[in-house]
């Protein structure tokens, strides 16, 4: 039961900066993820908090106290946190129980206590009965969990995660993920957890730190990120997302490039604004506030995927509709929109298809 | 469609018929040579070419009968003929009869056995056949004189000549006068028939030669005169000539193609479909070329150390613990090979962790460094040292005594000791467990360390409990390879033991080569001793590895945290330092100096002491740029068909699945794994045409010692290269059209390009200065130029074998550079 101040972090590997001035308070008990697309400097966050690199400026406290910053530094080996490497990182020539027993063996727990507490901490991640196995014997989500029993048998006030689940296929990743969640629960403990899996991010954490390129661009619940994103970035990187150039004012927004169509639009901003609208939050009815011609329709059991052409734009609209399903292509049709959300025109947009192209 | 069922039906059969037909004709080509060895040993004759050189003589002697000598003898009338007859009956039967006691009744029999139409022309033959061999001689004046009458004037001169044979009277012709013209009867008559012979003709150079390996190959009289019969009525045929005078060689050929039908047959068994594939070719070719020059020599060793006369007997092993001399070898061999692998190890691993796993200053140098060392020749450094400790000049003893105030007595380190021989092998061989190490070190999972630290362990704690478990397999590996490595080195015992009286038993083997036959004896017992640890060690540390091979190579690379060594850091840097300038600056600056000296027990410094001389003497001499040139060329070609094999089996065992490819891929292993003086006896004992192949005292010998020493540096090179293309990388280039040639050429060849050329340097260095197989193997036209500096220390000046010494330093590291440069940094050594 932690909690962790990071204050005006700033990490460089000689010119190269990677991560700038960060700052952060993760409450005790706490899931925080830190999410974003590699490079993003996400997992060097996660190894400053443990003690494998130094920041260049800044500071960082555990429970209040300086563990990094100005002359102090505390080895990782002081800290007394968990951590679950992305590789796992299993002692190959120890079995099992040698592996989870290993932090308690640092700190000369008596053999009675050990034993007990390495078979609850196995019994916690359900392999009890692999305790004699070497890791060679193991499959990866096992693997993997005798990493995270190892991480919290000494019961850390902290427990770093580092894409813990990225190794593993589908579905065990899915149910490792709630198995990940209960365990925190049931335990309490602070989690800081790093992935570039938005699925994962949003299952899991209390609170969401979205990272770009060593910068947060956003930090909240993952309901406030989803729904109310800070920029562009954020509304892209999250869910599918099309963004719309259009011109605010007067109560709407016209869209050049659909015929000089346009939405109502109640919000603050005027004058050139990057829309952004869900492609879920488009619906088929019989009279719309956008209107252009069925292209290609894609059925894909739950939903539709489908392509409305408005003018010069291509609007992808997933509906599950079921009365609209009879729709042929190269029909009138008429769109709806739930929700949206409206950014100030920065050139973001023309940056990022820069990068992409 | 019809002609491929039609074919598949029936090319089992035909591949079947053509394997036994193949495996016949191995055993017909057995049974041939072991015939021809029969009859040879009947023969009476020493040595085989006899038998070659009575065919061709024979050709020789029908020939000008049939061409030259008959056509003259019918210009006679019938009367002179019979006369001509009879004189030469008379000539052959007093020339045998001189020869041996009844050699006249042997002609007489050999006559009367003969049809009668026959014997004519059959003691004309004998006749020009012994005169062939047996003279009279004629001195090389006479010849040019009797053979420079030409064209019209020859058949004169014969008729002359014949005529004067018959009559005493008739006048000699003029070219005769000086050779025959004061002798007298059966003298007079056999001169000058041995003249009729020679102005026919048979003092052609080929003619000559094969009547010199008559002569060498048949001392015995008997012998000789059935040689004569033999020639007459060419009772050697061509075949027979070519089985008995190879039958040795007849016999290991039959041996190998039976060999190659049976384990062709063996593959093809497993295989079922029958079909012959190119790739089982190439295998057998690498497969023969090494059962005949690394395993039967081996095999004979072990033979030769069990059955010494042809009979058990434990004689050869006894003699190894018996005899005092041969005991301390074994002992010394032990002690030393033992200690330098503890040192070395000891020494290995905290500066491989040190140099990969902590901030040390100048990590990157001393790796470099470290390495570099692998690559210099050990003797160098031997040399090196000798000069540094040795009891009463060594450099380094002077210093000694001057700062510990000591009289100028010898000390107080020996260098001539087993202690100081344990030193400088260790200070030669740590490399090899820290190159060794060093790569396992960077291929682990840095996070498993970095697991063990957040888990509360201290970086100390750290390294005993994770990493070096986790290095264990590559520490015992390494640290076996170390010791294989000081038992089977000679340059360092023979350049610090010998002189100091420690004796290993490589050096025991190189003396007792030199000893003649007992000696042999003696060294095959000890190779055979050296042979068995090192297959012994091979065994367990291929079982090691593959036991305990942790795959810890991690998904994504990452920096490896690197330990702080905080107050620790700089008096360990300077620790790390002083070990370097120890063991690599000191010594090479050591040799660079001492080159330049004139009185080595001085200083270079000291005045009048400094000389450019030995430089310019040395590589003004020409015996050095030959031996330099003999290098440059055996290592050439030793790592350009090394090469050519590394790639060739590289590709049989990353691309393919089939049969048989782990055999040469065994062999290979076990070649570099065999002590090298022990090959080289191997190939003493047995490639001196007593197995049917002679390359002894040819360039040859040494190429294939060098090539089964250092063939597998080149493939493993090639080999992990090859591994980590992806396969599916050749498969594109297949799938866009491209023939497999052409994918080899344009897309593995240039994936692979820098491993291969580091594969070709691998193998060119070591063999570049190679000594140990050297000295058994050289001949005066094949010396080295490791063997050249060797030589040099040993009787001619230590100072100028330093100028060598440092030349042959700056071209291997001439060549470090271009391969550096040839792979764009990839590679060095």
């Amino acid at each position: 039961m932690a909690t962790v101040t990071i204050q005006n972090v700033t990490k460089a590997f000689g010119d190269n900066v990677v991560l700038r001035s960060f700052d952060a308070t993760f409450q005790d008990g706490e899931f925080i993820t830190l999410l974003g697309p590699s490079g993003c400097s996400k997992t060097t966050i996660l190894r400053i908090i443990a003690g494998f690199e130094k920041p260049t400026e800044g500071e960082v406290y555990i429970d209040g106290q300086l563990v990094s910053g100005g002359k102090t530094f505390v080895p990782p080996d002081k800290r007394g946190v968990g951590m679950v490497f992305q590789s796992y990182a299993v002692w190959p020539h120890m079995n099992v129980f040698d592996n989870v027993a290993y932090p308690l063996t640092i700190r000369h727990v008596p053999k009675a206590e050990m034993k007990n507490s390495v078979e609850r901490v196995l019994g916690i991640v359900h392999l009890s009965q692999y305790a004699e196995r070497f890791p060679g014997q193991l499959s990866g989500g096992q693997q993997q969990r005798v990493a995270l029993a190892r991480a919290l048998v000494a019961e850390p006030k902290l427990l770093l995660l580092d894409e813990p689940l990225s190794n593993l296929d589908a579905k065990l990743r899915e149910s490792m993920r709630f198995e990940i969640k209960e365990i925190q629960r049931k335990l309490g403990i602070t989690v800081v957890y790093v992935t570039h899996d938005q699925t994962e991010a949003m299952a899991m954490s209390d609170r969401i730190f979205l990272l770009n390129q060593g910068v947060v661009q956003q930090c909240g619940t993952p309901q406030e990120i989803y729904n109310t994103p800070a920029n562009q970035f954020v509304a892209d990187f999250l869910g599918k997302v099309d963004f719309f150039k259009g011109e605010a004012g007067n109560g709407k927004i016209v869209f050049p490039a659909m015929n000089g169509q346009s939405i109502p639009y109640t919000g603050t901003r005027t004058g050139k604004v990057d829309v952004a609208i869900r492609p879920e939050n488009f619906f088929f009815t019989e009279k719309g506030i956008l209107n252009g011609i069925l292209e290609t329709q894609y059925y894909l059991g739950d939903v539709d995927d489908c392509r409305v052409r408005i003018g010069e734009t291509l609007v992808r609209v997933i509906t599950n509709g079921f009365e609209f399903r009879n729709l042929r292509d190269g029909q009138q049709v008429s769109l709806g929109v739930r929700d949206l959300m409206v950014f100030e025109d920065n050139g973001y947009l023309e940056r990022m298809l820069e990068i992409n192209t | 469609m019809q002609t491929t069922i039609q074919s598949r039906n029936r090319a089992p059969l035909a591949v079947k018929l053509m394997l036994l037909v193949l495996f016949l004709f191995g055993l017909a080509i057995i049974l041939n040579g072991m015939k021809g060895m029969r009859e040879y040993a009947e023969s009476g004759f020493s040595a085989e070419a006899a038998y070659q050189a009575i065919y061709h003589l024979h050709k020789e002697t029908d020939s000008a009968w049939k061409q030259k000598l008959e056509p003259q003898l019918q210009k006679m009338t019938e009367e002179e003929q019979e006369d001509l007859n009879q004189l030469m009956l008379q000539l052959l039967s007093s020339s045998w009869e001189s020869q041996k006691k009844g050699g006249k009744d042997l002609l007489e029999e050999i006559l009367a056995e003969t049809e009668e139409a026959e014997r004519e022309s059959l003691s004309r033959k004998l006749l020009y056949a012994t005169y062939l061999v047996n003279g009279p001689k004629v001195s090389s004046a006479n010849r040019k004189a009797i053979t420079a009458i030409s064209g019209n004037e020859t058949d004169a001169f014969h008729t002359q000549l014949l005529r004067s044979l018959l009559d005493e009277t008739t006048e000699l012709p003029a070219a005769l006068q000086k050779l025959a013209g004061d002798l007298t009867g059966e003298e007079r008559s056999a001169m000058l028939m041995q003249a009729w012979y020679v102005s026919n003709g048979s003092a052609e150079p080929g003619v000559t030669e094969q009547v010199n390996t008559l002569k060498k190959s048949v001392r015995d009289k008997a012998a000789q005169l059935s040689a004569f019969r033999m020639i007459a009525r060419g009772e050697v045929s061509a075949i027979e000539q070519l089985v008995v005078g190879h039958s040795r060689t007849a016999i290991l050929i039959g041996i190998v193609i039976a060999f190659n039908a049976l384990l062709l047959t063996l593959l093809m068994l497993g295989d079922q479909t029958w079909r012959v594939d190119i790739k089982w070719i190439v295998i057998l070719l690498i497969v023969d070329f090494l059962l005949l020059f690394q395993l039967m020599p081996l095999i004979y060793m072990l033979f030769k150390a069990f059955f010494p006369e042809g009979k058990f007997s434990l004689e050869t092993i006894r003699r190894l613990h018996t005899y005092p001399l041969n005991l301390d070898a074994v002992k010394n061999t032990l002690i030393a090979a033992t200690a330098t692998m503890i040192f070395g190890t000891l020494l290995a691993f905290p500066l491989a962790w040190l140099v990969g796993r902590t901030n040390l200053y100048g990590r990157k140098f001393f790796r470099a460094l470290f390495v570099l060392t692998y690559m210099v020749p050990p003797y160098v450094g031997a040399m090196a040292w000798l000069r540094l400790l040795n009891p009463n000049v060594g450099t380094m003893n002077q210093w000694l005594r001057a700062l510990l105030h000591l009289s100028d007595t010898p000390g107080p380190l020996n260098v001539y000791t087993l202690p100081g021989m344990i030193w400088v092998l260790t200070s030669f061989y740590y490399p090899y467990a820290f190159i060794t190490i060093s790569r396992a070190m960077e291929k682990m999972d840095p996070s498993l360390e970095e697991a063990s630290r957040v888990s509360g362990a201290s970086p100390i704690k750290t390294v005993f409990t994770v990493t070096l478990p986790m290095m264990l397999p590559s520490l015992i590996s390494g640290a076996l390879l170390v010791f294989v490595s000081a038992m089977s080195c000679y340059g360092i015992p023979s350049i610090i033991g010998s002189p100091g009286r420690v004796h290993t038993v490589t050096t025991r083997i190189v003396e007792y080569v030199s000893l003649g036959q007992q000696g042999l004896n003696d060294a095959t017992g000890m190779a055979v001793f050296l042979m068995v640890l090192a297959v012994i060690i091979l065994f367990l540390s291929d079982v090691v590895l593959a036991k305990r091979q942790y795959i810890t190579v991690s998904g994504k690379s990452m920096q490896p945290t690197l330990v702080e060594l905080r107050s620790w850091r700089i008096p360990l840097t300077i620790l790390v330092s002083l070990f370097a300038v120890l063991v690599i600056l000191i010594p090479f600056a050591t040799i660079l100096m001492t080159s330049f000296k004139i009185d080595v027990g001085k200083s270079v410094l000291a005045e009048g002491n400094f000389t450019l001389g030995n430089w310019e003497t040395v590589f003004g001499r020409v015996e050095t740029m030959n031996s330099l040139k003999n290098s440059l060329i055996f290592a050439s070609v030793t790592a350009t068909v090394g090469i050519v094999i590394a790639c060739t089996m590289s590709y049989l065992l990353q691309r393919t699945h089939i049969r048989g490819r782990k055999i040469p891929d065994f062999l290979i292993t076990l070649g570099s794994g065999t002590p090298s003086v022990v090959i080289a006896l191997g190939l003493i004992m047995t490639m001196k045409g007593n197995f049917g192949i002679n390359i002894y005292n040819t360039a040859y010998i040494m190429i294939i010692a060098y090539l089964i020493k250092y063939l597998m540096m080149g493939m493993r090179t090639v080999v992990s290269a090859m591994s980590q293309i992806h396969v599916s990388l050749e498969e594109s280039s297949q799938i866009s059209g491209a023939s497999w040639s052409r994918t080899m050429f344009k897309i593995t060849g240039p994936l692979i390009f820098p491993s291969i050329a580091a594969g070709w340097f691998l193998i060119f260095i070591p063999s570049f200065y190679e000594l140990s197989m050297t000295t058994l193997l050289y001949s005066s036209t094949t010396k080295t130029i490791g063997f050249q500096l060797y030589e040099y220390w040993t009787f001619t000046s230590q100072p100028m074998s330093c100028a060598m010494a440092f030349g042959i330093l700056l071209i291997v590291m001439l060549l470090n550079f271009i391969l550096n440069r040839l792979t764009k940094g990839e590679f060095s050594i």
